[in-house]
């Protein structure tokens, strides 16, 4: 295996991280954005107290895959920077709307416009930026993109199908996550039938629009297409195990070994799109091997990523252990 | 014809946009590095002697640093997809090389997110001290964060430890940036001027409030340790300042006759300070000129030779009227901070002769003083930016690559540029308006004094979703017993939240904000 070669699974691996991070984490805000009823304030409460902690954690990995992207493979960073403007400047925004709606809410005690505002734009922001992102992976598998034509990505259908699955998805992780989080304080207890119901629902619809993006891919991606039916029948194949077991679970009401089950169902995506794509980086356009930094950048790079997630990753599971109980009295900040 | 106006366009507007960001995230970045030094020192001081008023800044400030963390990480995001989305050959060139660089960055961001998430979410959590300790990394990560990307920033001005042929880099030392002359000169001026400007704003906001009357002991802690932090760092960053033109006039001698509005190349060239580099002369209007002073400072000697100008085709000199003036700006503000410096400092050694106490002294005509530092700092940094930045024009990596060769073709940079600026702007004015609000009043503005607040208020009519104030809405246990002085710091966990002989501290502590 060659340093790119261990890069590019390196990356995979952040892109899971994110994914499976915080993906829920933008899953919680299509909720927010969605609650209604008589729980609905109770529901934007346990979301926002699960979110707290972790949010800006959890981002970094994007920023983590974008770096090694540039520093990696910068020739594929050009090409993407200069054809998919317009779905990343939408995610652009959905990120910073996000992140400053989410704090201006928490701390902002109304003088800057009522809360609940803040509250939409959260959510609004939250499900844009996730179908943004899966309308640009999708074009990574098509290639079907041009420097002179900015909008081309966002009008084929197999890219506004895989934005749908994006939000579709992370809202079906969030709900799982939720439904673990609210169960285990007596005071969100009330809320676990409603999330679970969520759950259920999006791992259906997740899975139907699994079965709509197949033949969309032959047609529209038919280079990784064949490759997805060399490689990645096995990741599938776990895919669908993970989403099968997650609905028994969450009918069971195991609720921690659902959220075990619906990370691989998504996981599975990812890691059977990756190995598809592979060698390619943006198909037609830029592979593994023409896009490569010098090999003792790579090494260096992967030296430099190892030290890190060696001080990393233990402080990250230190905050998830300490943060694994929200506690939706436990408020933001100093308190 | 057209296309080279269209391109000469295109390159103007990626500029701007770049300009404006990076100036915008720099604005919220300096607070993500001052600020955890500053809280280590107040909650420190909490810790040790269980002083209510030390927890009360700490709780202040740390409301605020969420905020102003928050923006910077998002901002910053922006900038790491805007290189690609505006400078797309530039990344595709020289990515790998600034990898290292970048990466490690990564990890720094890394590690304040995963550790500020525990600071600010885990008072009730943790022990006062190991709380206080979730800081060190979030402080030593702020400072690294800067070190990391100043040297990719130093590696654009003096680059070098990379073989390219043709246009294409075939090796690059991993470590190139890191081997930067300019960086070690860079670095240090940048932390110090993150320093500068937390503690200038954090004197400013107190002043501020002393101004006003509130001249308590919360108000002139405050004022003390941001006026120590501005006023301390001041000459050194006078030094470091020096050092890091010193560096400049060896390897971009281009950038520091712009600098200096110098157009011609000559033994015994003078130093102008202030006015206006006028292109069509090449003289400096306005300017106060002191003969030979600049070979003296640069080279030791009056005869040492000064590159100017003119030793590049005028298409290819960087705007000297706009770097002189934001040099002039820069070394003026800095100069201004330094004379308080020594001002302050005079006055505190005779009110402690005479044994006088507070020792830093606080008239209405020093507190004024006070309440300029933050923006001087502020203006002095982004003046300085405009100097590195200006000064390497045309070039974005200096003799390496030009400007015009790696700005995006792509049609749309006006409408994204005037969205940006928009978003911006708007969020900014919103954080405003949240910061002021924050800043009104002492130790907490929702705690009146007297607990004038009728016990029997019903929860605000809207849902306030985030979990926040407890005490007014956790409707999910509605009925839990308020008190009406509402210091709900305790109420949970109390044995975990402070040591025995804490038990007394949370007076003013308790607040929110
Ligand atoms: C509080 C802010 C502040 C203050 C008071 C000063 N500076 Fe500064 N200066 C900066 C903040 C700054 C900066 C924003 O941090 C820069 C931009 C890039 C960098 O590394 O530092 C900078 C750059 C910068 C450069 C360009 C470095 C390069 O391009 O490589 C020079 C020559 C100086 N400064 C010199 C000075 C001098 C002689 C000062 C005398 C008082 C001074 N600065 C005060
Ligand atoms: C002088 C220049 C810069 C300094 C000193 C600086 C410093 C910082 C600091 C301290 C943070 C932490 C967030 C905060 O405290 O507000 C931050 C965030 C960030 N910066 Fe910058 N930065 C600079 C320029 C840049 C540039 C040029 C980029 C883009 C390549 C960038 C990308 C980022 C990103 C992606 C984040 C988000 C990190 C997170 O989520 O925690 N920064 N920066
Ligand atoms: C955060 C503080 C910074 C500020 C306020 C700043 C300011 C500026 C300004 C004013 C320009 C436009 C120059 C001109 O057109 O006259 C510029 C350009 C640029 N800067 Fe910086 N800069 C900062 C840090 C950095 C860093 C750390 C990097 C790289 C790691 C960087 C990379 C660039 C690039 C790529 C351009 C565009 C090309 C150019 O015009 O030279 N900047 N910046």
């Amino acid at each position: 295996m060659t340093a790119a070669d261990l890069l590019l699974l390196v990356m995979v691996g952040g892109l899971t991280a994110y994914a499976l991070l915080a993906g829920a984490d933008f899953g919680a805000g299509v909720w927010d954005l969605f609650a209604r009823g008589r729980d609905a304030a109770d529901q934007r409460r346990l979301i926002a107290a699960a979110l707290g902690p972790v949010w800006e954690a959890n981002h970094v990995w994007l920023i983590f895959v974008l770096v090694a992207l540039f520093s990696g493979f910068s020739e594929a960073f050009g090409i993407i920077g200069s054809t998919l403007e317009v779905p990343l400047l939408a995610a652009l925004v959905g990120i910073v709307l996000r992140g400053s709606a989410y704090v201006y809410r928490a701390y902002g005690g109304g003088a800057a416009g009522p809360d609940h505002w803040w509250g939409r734009v959260f959510a609004a922001a939250s499900t844009i930026t996730p179908f943004a992102l899966g309308v640009t992976g999708a074009a990574l598998a098509t290639g079907d993109l041009a420097p002179a034509a900015p909008w081309r990505p966002c009008t084929n259908a197999f890219g506004l199908v895989c934005g749908l699955f994006a939000v579709t998805v992370t809202a079906f992780l969030a709900a799982v996550y939720l439904c673990r989080d609210a169960a285990t304080a007596p005071t969100t207890a009330h809320l676990v039938p409603g999330l679970r119901r969520r759950a259920l629902g999006g791992a259906l619809a997740s899975g139907a629009l699994a079965a709509v993006l197949l033949p969309l891919l032959w047609s529209d991606a038919p280079v990784v297409a064949h490759r997805f039916a060399e490689r990645s029948i096995p990741f599938a194949v776990a895919s669908a195990i993970g989403g099968m077991a997650a609905l028994a679970l969450l009918w069971r009401r195991r609720f921690t070994a659902a959220r075990i089950a619906a990370g691989l169902a998504v996981a599975g995506v990812l890691w059977g799109w990756a190995a598809a794509q592979y060698p390619d980086l943006v198909v037609g356009r830029s592979t593994a091997t023409s896009a490569a930094a010098p090999e003792a950048n790579l090494v260096a790079l992967l030296i430099a990523i190892g030290l890190g997630m060696a001080v990393i990753v233990p402080s990250m599971v230190l905050l998830f252990r300490l943060f694994s109980h929200p506690d939706v009295s436990d408020g933001h900040g100093p308190g | 014809m057209e296309l080279a106006a269209g391109v000469a366009g295109a390159t103007d507007l990626a500029r701007a946009q770049t300009a404006f960001s990076l100036a915008f995230h720099i604005c919220f970045a300096v607070f993500g590095v001052g600020m955890p030094w500053l809280l280590l020192y107040t909650e420190g001081r909490w810790v040790r002697t269980g002083d209510p008023g030390w927890l009360a800044l700490t709780k202040k400030w740390s409301r605020a640093f969420a905020v102003l963390f928050a923006v910077g990480a998002v901002s910053g995001t922006v900038l790491s997809f805007e290189f690609g989305l505006l400078w797309p050959a530039f990344m595709a060139r020289y990515g790998g090389v600034l990898g290292l660089s970048f990466t490690l960055e990564g990890f720094a961001f890394f590690a304040e997110a995963v550790f500020l998430g525990m600071y600010l979410y885990g008072w009730r959590r943790l022990s006062p001290r190991v709380h206080w300790l979730t800081l060190w990394p979030i402080a030593i990560a702020g400072t690294l964060s800067t070190v990391f990307i100043i040297t990719a920033n130093a590696w654009m001005n003096v680059p070098g430890h990379v073989r390219e042929v043709d246009g294409t880099v075939v090796s690059a030392e991993p470590l190139a940036p890191f081997l930067s002359p300019a960086a070690p000169a860079q670095v240090v001026h940048m932390l110090l001027a993150a320093l500068m400007c937390t503690g200038g704003v954090v004197a400013g906001i107190y002043a501020v409030g002393m101004l006003r009357g509130r001249r308590d002991v919360y108000h002139q802690r405050g004022l003390r340790i941001g006026l120590t932090a501005v006023l301390g760092c001041a000459p050194l960053q006078f030094v470091s300042g020096d050092l890091a033109a010193r560096v400049v006039g060896a390897r971009q001698p281009l950038k520091l006759a712009a600098m200096e509005g110098l157009l011609r190349t000559q033994r015994g060239a003078p130093l102008t300070i202030g006015g206006f580099y006028d292109e069509s002369t090449g003289r400096v209007r306005f300017g106060l000129e002191l003969p030979k002073l600049l070979s003296l400072l640069e080279g030791f000697h009056t005869d040492h030779r000064i590159t100017g100008l003119d030793a590049a085709p005028p298409a290819d000199r960087p705007n000297a009227l706009l770097v002189h003036s934001a040099f002039t700006l820069m070394v003026g503000l800095g100069s201004a901070l330094l004379a308080l410096a020594a001002l302050v400092t005079l006055v505190m050694v005779r009110r402690r002769r005479r044994g006088q106490r507070p020792l830093l002294p606080t008239g209405r005509l020093w507190l004024w003083a006070a309440v300029g530092t933050g923006p001087a700092a502020m203006l002095a940094m982004l003046a300085g930016w405009e100097v590195t930045e200006g000064g390497r024009q045309p070039w974005i990596v200096y003799g390496r690559m030009r400007v015009a060769d790696a700005v995006t073709s792509s049609p749309g940079v006006g409408w994204t540029f005037a969205g940006t600026v928009t978003l911006y702007l708007g969020l900014a004015g919103a954080l405003l308006l949240i910061l002021r609000r924050m800043a009104t009043g002492g130790p907490g503005p929702d705690v009146p004094p007297t607990p004038v607040a009728p016990i029997p208020v019903p929860p605000t009519p809207v849902p306030r979703d985030d979990g926040e104030h407890r005490d007014e809405q956790a409707p999910s246990t509605p009925h839990r017993p308020r008190r009406p002085d509402r210091q709900a710091p305790d109420r949970q966990r109390p044995e975990r939240q402070r040591p025995g002989r804490r038990r007394r501290v949370p007076v003013g502590g308790g607040t929110d904000r």
